[in-house]
C-alpha cells in the first residue's frame, strides 16, 4: 500500500495471536489528518485488539505501525501518549477518589521540583472543561459524577495531552441524546483543529452522522475502506457479516419435545426488562445481541448468580425461585459461562476434579469421596467429549482453550441437567474445537436437553439455533424462527 | 485547621479553670493526686508492685491514677504528658526502657511536676528513685551457685529478652561473680525470652548436647527457671543440676518449698510499691526525702522459704 | 509442569534432608533417638496450628488469631484443671470448645461481612489476648492436676503423648484434605472462588468449616502447651501464628490459595523444629538463629512465586 502524505497513521500487515488463535491477521489501516474514521466489525472482529496495540498496551507479533513517519511497534503506553495517541475507553479508566483536575493531569502533574502546583492544575483543568463546553467543577471528585460526565472528563484529558489521534471506543454508550450532540460538536471542533479520530461504535446512525470514512474488519482481517457517503447501510452490514455459512455447523435433526423451561416478564432494573421466552426439549434457543444488550445478565439471573427484580421462571411445569447456583444445579439447570477462566474451572485442579466438582455428592457417602466411581464417570465423559490430555489427572490450566471449555461442559453434563445455558461457548477457541463443540450441542439436544445458546457470532447463532431471541439494550426486540432469520435481520433488530 | 486548634485551646483552658475552682473549694481537705504508669500489667511482678502501691495509697489517703504502658515507651511518654495536663501532684513511672522512657522524665521536670522512677531506671535522673539494683540480683544468684558447686563446675545461663535493662544488668552481675571463680565455666547461654515454654525447649536441646556436663542453670527470671526445671525433671537430671532464678513469683516459691527449685532471688515488690508512695507523699507535702531508695534483694532457699510464703 | 510441582515439594524435602545431614555431621548428638523425640515433641504445638492454618490458607484465607486462641484455650483449660476439682475430661472439653467457638466466630464474621480474613483475624487476635488476660486476671494459673499434666508431659509405650497427638491429627487432617468432599471443596475455593460458587459449592459453609477446624486445633495446641509447662499463661502463644503460617508456606502451601498438602506442612514444621534444635545444640547466638530462620522462610516463598510464574 503506497504511503499517502496526508496520512498521520499507517498500519502495515499487523498480526497478533492469543494462545494460537489469530485475533488480528495481516491488518491494513490508514488514518488521515483531521478525519473521523469509523472502525466497524462484529464482536470479536479484532477492533479491541487493534486499539490496544495502537495504545501500546499490547505488542504485535508482526507488522508495523508508522505514526508521523516513526515506528510505534515496540513502544509503550506512556510513549504513545506523549507522541499524541490518546484513547477514551469503553470501560472508563479513571480514579474515582481523585478530583476531576487530578484525573485530567494524572501522571503529568504540573509541578515545581516535585512539589505539586494544585492551583495551576485546577485552573488548567477548569479551562479545558469550559473549552469543550461542559459544566463540571474541576475540584469535584470523580465518584460524584455521572457516567456521561466521566466520559467528558476523559475527552478533556485526551485534549489536554495535545493528542493528534484520539480513539473513541463506544463513547456514546452511556450518553443521553443531548450529551451525544455535545460530544459530536466537540468532535467537529477537534477535527477542525486537525485532530484525527478513530471512532468505534455499533450505532449505525452515529457512524453515518459523524464519520468521513469507514474501515470494516472481520475475523481479524482487513475487509475494506470506503467513504461513508458512498456506502449504504445494507452494504455495510454485508461487509461486516460477509462470510458464507459453510459446513461448519453440523445438521441438527433432533426431535423437539415438550416445553422444558420458560421465563415470563423477567426484569432487573438497568440490565434487562420484560423478557419472555420458552425452550423445548431438544431445542436450541439462540440469544443474539450486541455487547451490553443484557444477554449474559439474563443467564446469570436464571442460574442464581445474580438476583432478578421481577418475573417468573418455570422449569418442567413448576414455578421455581432460584437463589444460588447450588439450587439451580440441583433443579437441573447447567450454565457454561462466557468467562470460563473466572466462572468455569479451577485451573490448579485436574480434569477429573473439575468435571466432578458440581456432582461430587453423587460420588460420595456422607463424608468420603469414592474416587473409583468418580474416576470412572469422569474418564467416560472425558472420552465422550474427546478431551485431549495426557491423563485425567492433568491440570486444567495446562489444557488448550477448547479442551478447557470441554471440561466445563463436562462438569455441567455430569449433573444430568434438563436445561443447559451456553454463554459464548466457542469464544477464543480454534475452528477445529469449535466444530466439536457444535457437535456436542447437537448431542445434548439428541438426549432431549433444552439448550439456550448466547453468542455474538451471527453465523454460529444462525447455524445452531432453532429459534433466535434478539435483544437490544436490555429489551427483547425479536423472536425469530430459523426460517425467518438472516444475519441482516438479526443485525437490524440488534441495533434497533 | 485553625478552627480546630482554637477549640482545642479553648477546651484545655476551660478544663483547667474548672479544675482550679474545684480544688479551691476543697483546698482544706485536698487529696494528693499521683499519676502512675506501669511497664506492663501482663507481668505478674509488676502487677504485684501496683497492688502494693494501691494498698499504701489507700492507707495514706492518696488518690492514684494507674495506667498500663503495655511495654511501649511512646505510650508511656504520652501517658506522662496526660498526667502533666491533668496537673497531678506527683508522677510515678515504672519505665519501659532506659533510654526511650527518658523524655517522659524530662517533660515532667520541665512542667515542674516531681517524677519518681520505681523498679527500674532511666538515663535521665528523676526526682527520686525507688527500686533495686538488678546487677545485685545477678550477683546473688550466681554467688549461690558458686557456693553450692564449691567454685567449680559447668553453668548454662538463660537470658531474658536481649537488650532489655533487666537482662543486661542481671547478666552483668552474674559475670562479675564468674570472674571471681575461674573454675566456673559458662558453657552455653541463650535467650529464653522470659518465656517458660521457650526455656523448656532450650533446656531440652542443651541436655542433648551437654547432657550430664551441666552442673547448674541460672535463669534470669523465674518463668524461665521453671521451664528449665521441667525439662530437667522430665529427663531425670534434676538431682544433679542446680537451678536458680530471680523474682520469687508464687510458682517459684512453691517450687523452692518442694525443693525442686534450688533458689530464687526475692525482689521486694511490697517495699518498692509502698516505698514509692511514701516518697511521693513526702515530696508532695514538702518534707525531706531520699533521692535514691534502694530496696535490697534477698536470696530465697528452702531454709528461709517460710518468711516469703503467706 | 506437574513435574515441576512435584520437584518443588521434593525441593523442600531435599533442603530438609541436607540440613539434617549437615547438623548430624557437626553435632554428634543430633541424629539420636532421644534428640528426635525432643524435636518432634517441641514441634507438636506448632504442628497442630500449622495443620489448621493449612486448611485456611488453601482456601485463600489467613488466620492471625492462632496465638491468641492458644492463650485463651490454655487459660480456660487451666482454670478447670486444678487437682481434685473436675475430671480431666472437663478442662480438655472446655479448652477445645473455647477454640472451636473462636474459630466459628472468625468464620462467621468473615463470611457474613465479606471483610478480608487478614483484618478479621487481626481483630480476633487482639480480642483473644484481652480475653485471656481477663479470664486469668493477668496472672499465670498454676497448680494443675497430674492427669492434666500428662497430656503434655506423659509417655505411652515410651512415646511422648504430644507426638501421638501430632501423628493422629496429621492422619486425620490428611484424610480430610485428600479423601473428603470438604477437602475437595477447600482446594476448589482457593483455586477459584467464583467458579466454585458457580459449580454449586456452598462457599460460606466451607469457609466456616476451615476457620472452625483452625480454632479447634488451636484449642488442642493450647491444652498441650498448658499441660507441657504446667501452667496456663495469658501471654502464651504470642507470635505462634507466624511460625505456623511459615511452616505451611515452607511446605509449599501457596498464600494465594488452591495448593498445599499436609505432608508439606509437616515437613515445614519439622524443618523449623530441626533448625531451632540444631542451632541450640551448636550454641549459635539467638540473633543468628532469627536471621537463618527468616532466610529460609523467604527462600521458600521465592521458590513458591517462581513456581507460580512458571505456570
Amino acid at each position: 500500500m503506497p504511503s499517502n502524505p496526508k496520512n498521520i497513521l499507517h498500519v502495515q500487515n499487523l498480526s497478533k495471536a492469543f494462545f494460537g488463535v489469530k485475533a488480528l491477521n495481516n491488518l491494513q489501516f490508514e488514518l488521515q489528518k483531521g478525519e473521523v474514521h469509523a472502525l466497524m466489525g462484529e464482536n470479536g472482529a479484532g477492533k479491541s485488539t487493534f486499539m490496544k496495540i495502537l495504545m501500546g498496551l499490547l505488542i504485535p507479533d508482526s507488522g508495523d505501525i508508522i505514526f508521523e513517519g516513526e515506528s510505534l511497534k515496540n513502544s509503550n503506553v506512556h510513549e504513545n501518549l506523549q507522541k499524541g495517541i490518546s484513547m477514551i475507553h469503553q470501560e472508563i479508566l479513571i480514579v474515582p477518589e481523585l478530583t476531576v483536575a487530578q484525573n485530567i493531569f494524572l501522571g503529568r502533574e504540573i509541578n515545581y521540583r516535585n512539589w505539586l502546583n494544585d492551583k495551576a492544575i485546577n485552573q488548567n483543568a477548569q479551562e479545558l472543561l469550559n473549552l469543550i463546553g461542559v459544566n463540571i467543577n474541576a475540584r469535584t471528585k470523580i465518584k460524584n459524577l455521572s457516567i456521561a460526565e466521566m466520559q467528558m472528563v476523559e475527552i478533556a484529558k485526551a485534549i489536554s495531552t495535545n493528542a493528534k489521534v484520539i480513539i473513541m471506543d463506544e463513547p456514546t454508550s452511556a450518553l443521553s441524546n443531548k450529551e451525544v450532540s455535545t460530544l459530536f460538536k466537540i468532535i467537529k471542533d477537534l477535527k477542525a483543529k486537525g485532530v484525527s479520530i478513530i471512532y468505534i461504535s455499533h450505532k449505525m446512525d452515529e457512524i453515518y452522522e459523524i464519520s468521513d470514512r469507514i474501515t470494516v474488519l472481520r475475523d481479524g482481517k482487513y475487509i475494506a475502506t470506503k467513504n461513508t457517503s458512498e456506502l449504504d447501510k445494507n452494504d455495510l452490514i454485508a461487509l461486516m457479516v460477509g462470510r458464507e455459512i459453510d459446513r461448519l455447523f453440523p445438521e441438527n435433526i433432533s426431535k423437539k419435545g415438550e416445553e422444558v423451561f420458560s421465563v415470563e416478564n423477567l426484569s432487573t432494573k438497568g440490565k434487562f426488562e420484560e423478557i419472555n421466552f420458552e425452550v423445548h426439549a431438544g431445542e436450541v434457543l439462540g440469544i443474539a445481541g450486541l455487547m451490553g444488550a443484557g444477554r449474559t445478565e439474563i443467564a446469570r439471573a436464571i442460574f442464581g448468580l445474580d438476583k432478578y427484580d421481577s418475573g417468573e421462571i418455570t422449569l418442567k411445569g413448576n414455578k421455581i425461585n432460584i437463589k444460588s447456583p447450588k439450587e439451580a444445579i440441583e433443579k437441573g439447570i447447567g450454565y457454561v459461562s462466557e468467562d470460563r477462566k473466572v466462572l468455569g474451572f479451577i485451573p490448579a485442579m485436574s480434569i477429573n476434579e473439575n468435571i466432578s466438582l458440581s456432582s461430587l455428592a453423587n460420588f460420595s457417602n456422607a463424608w468420603f469421596v469414592n474416587s473409583t466411581d468418580e474416576q470412572e464417570a469422569t474418564t467416560q465423559l472425558s472420552n465422550d467429549l474427546k478431551i485431549k490430555s495426557t491423563s485425567i489427572n492433568q491440570k486444567v490450566m495446562n489444557l488448550s482453550g477448547g479442551n478447557q471449555q470441554k471440561v466445563v461442559i463436562g462438569k455441567v453434563l455430569l449433573t444430568s441437567p434438563s436445561l443447559v445455558i451456553l454463554d459464548e461457548p466457542t469464544r477464543g477457541i480454534d475452528i477445529g474445537a469449535k466444530f466439536e463443540i457444535y457437535k456436542l450441542i447437537n448431542q445434548l439436544t439428541d438426549k432431549g436437553i433444552a439448550v439456550i445458546m448466547i453468542s455474538s457470532e451471527l453465523p454460529e447463532i444462525l447455524g445452531m439455533s432453532d429459534r433466535i431471541l434478539v435483544l437490544s439494550k436490555g429489551k427483547q426486540t425479536a423472536l425469530l424462527s430459523k426460517q425467518e432469520a438472516t444475519q441482516e435481520r438479526i443485525m437490524h433488530y440488534a441495533v434497533s | 485547621m485553625k478552627y480546630i486548634y482554637s477549640i482545642l485551646i479553648l477546651s484545655v483552658f476551660l478544663f483547667t479553670s474548672c479544675n482550679q475552682t474545684k480544688s479551691n473549694e476543697k483546698s482544706e481537705e485536698k487529696k494528693i493526686k499521683v499519676g502512675v504508669t506501669m511497664l506492663s500489667m501482663q507481668n505478674e511482678f509488676i502487677v504485684n508492685i501496683s497492688d502494693e502501691m494501691n494498698k499504701k495509697a489507700e492507707e495514706l489517703g492518696v488518690e492514684l491514677i494507674t495506667v498500663d504502658a503495655e511495654h511501649q515507651p511512646l505510650k508511656q511518654i504520652e501517658q506522662v504528658e496526660s498526667f502533666i495536663a491533668q496537673k497531678v501532684d506527683v508522677i510515678i513511672m515504672n519505665p519501659c526502657e532506659v533510654e526511650a522512657s527518658s523524655p517522659a522524665v524530662t517533660k515532667a521536670l520541665a512542667a515542674k511536676i516531681p517524677i519518681i522512677n520505681v523498679n527500674s531506671a532511666t538515663s535521665t535522673k528523676p526526682t527520686a528513685f525507688v527500686g533495686s539494683n538488678d546487677v545485685e540480683s545477678g550477683r546473688i544468684a550466681m554467688k549461690f551457685i558458686a557456693d553450692k558447686l564449691g567454685g567449680k563446675g559447668n553453668i548454662v545461663m538463660i537470658h531474658g529478652f536481649m537488650g532489655q535493662a533487666a537482662q543486661i544488668q542481671r547478666e552483668q552481675g552474674a559475670k562479675e561473680i564468674l570472674k571471681e571463680f575461674p573454675n566456673l565455666k559458662l558453657i552455653a547461654h541463650q535467650t529464653g525470652e522470659w518465656d517458660r515454654a521457650k526455656s523448656m525447649d532450650l533446656m531440652q536441646n542443651w541436655i542433648q548436647s551437654y547432657g550430664k556436663d551441666i552442673n547448674a542453670v541460672f535463669a534470669q527470671n523465674d518463668e524461665m527457671g521453671l521451664g528449665a526445671l521441667k525439662a530437667l525433671q522430665d529427663t531425670g537430671l534434676k538431682d544433679k543440676v542446680i537451678v536458680v532464678s530471680i523474682d520469687a513469683i508464687a510458682d517459684a516459691l512453691q517450687a523452692v518449698k518442694k525443693g525442686t527449685l534450688d533458689a530464687t532471688v526475692f525482689q521486694n515488690a511490697k517495699q518498692q510499691g509502698a516505698g514509692a508512695i511514701e516518697v511521693a507523699v513526702k515530696i508532695a507535702t514538702g518534707q525531706s526525702y531520699e533521692k535514691e531508695v534502694m530496696i535490697p534483694f534477698m536470696l530465697v532457699t528452702k531454709e528461709n522459704i517460710g518468711r516469703f510464703l503467706k | 509442569m506437574q513435574y515441576i510441582n512435584r520437584l518443588r515439594q521434593y525441593g523442600i524435602f531435599v533442603v530438609f534432608i541436607i540440613i539434617c545431614l549437615i547438623l548430624s555431621l557437626i553435632s554428634p548428638q543430633f541424629l539420636t533417638v532421644s534428640n528426635w523425640t525432643i524435636i518432634i515433641t517441641q514441634a507438636s504445638i506448632n504442628a497442630l496450628l500449622a495443620f489448621g492454618v493449612t486448611f485456611v490458607i488453601i482456601t485463600g484465607g489467613i488466620d492471625l488469631s492462632l496465638g491468641s486462641m492458644v492463650a485463651v484455650t490454655g487459660v480456660t483449660a487451666a482454670m478447670l484443671a486444678h487437682p481434685d476439682t473436675f475430671p480431666v475430661a472437663l478442662p480438655i472439653f472446655a479448652g477445645l470448645l473455647a477454640g472451636l467457638l473462636m474459630g466459628v466466630f472468625n468464620g462467621f464474621i468473615i463470611t457474613k461481612s465479606k471483610i478480608a480474613p487478614f483484618i478479621v483475624t487481626l481483630g480476633t487476635m487482639t480480642i483473644g489476648r484481652g480475653l485471656a488476660l481477663i479470664l486469668s486476671k493477668g496472672r499465670p494459673i498454676s497448680n494443675l492436676s497430674d492427669s492434666f499434666n500428662f497430656i503434655g508431659g506423659g509417655n505411652i509405650f515410651g512415646i511422648p503423648f504430644p507426638i501421638i497427638v501430632l501423628i493422629l491429627v496429621f492422619i486425620i487432617c490428611s484424610i480430610i484434605l485428600k479423601k473428603t468432599l470438604l477437602g475437595r471443596y477447600i482446594y476448589a475455593i482457593g483455586g477459584n472462588e467464583q467458579a466454585s460458587r458457580a459449580s454449586g459449592i456452598n462457599v460460606n459453609r466451607v469457609k466456616m468449616a476451615v476457620y472452625s477446624i483452625s480454632g479447634l486445633l488451636a484449642g488442642l495446641a493450647g491444652i498441650l502447651l498448658t499441660s507441657r509447662i504446667t501452667t496456663g499463661q495469658p501471654n502464651a502463644g504470642a507470635g505462634f501464628e507466624l511460625d505456623a503460617i511459615a511452616a505451611a508456606v515452607i511446605g509449599g502451601t501457596s498464600t494465594s490459595g488452591g495448593t498445599g498438602t499436609m505432608t508439606g506442612t509437616l515437613i515445614g514444621v519439622l524443618l523449623i523444629g530441626v533448625i531451632n534444635n540444631g542451632l541450640d545444640l551448636l550454641n549459635v547466638t539467638s540473633y543468628y538463629q532469627q536471621v537463618v530462620m527468616g532466610t529460609i522462610i523467604i527462600g521458600a516463598v521465592v521458590l513458591d512465586s517462581w513456581n507460580q510464574k512458571n505456570n
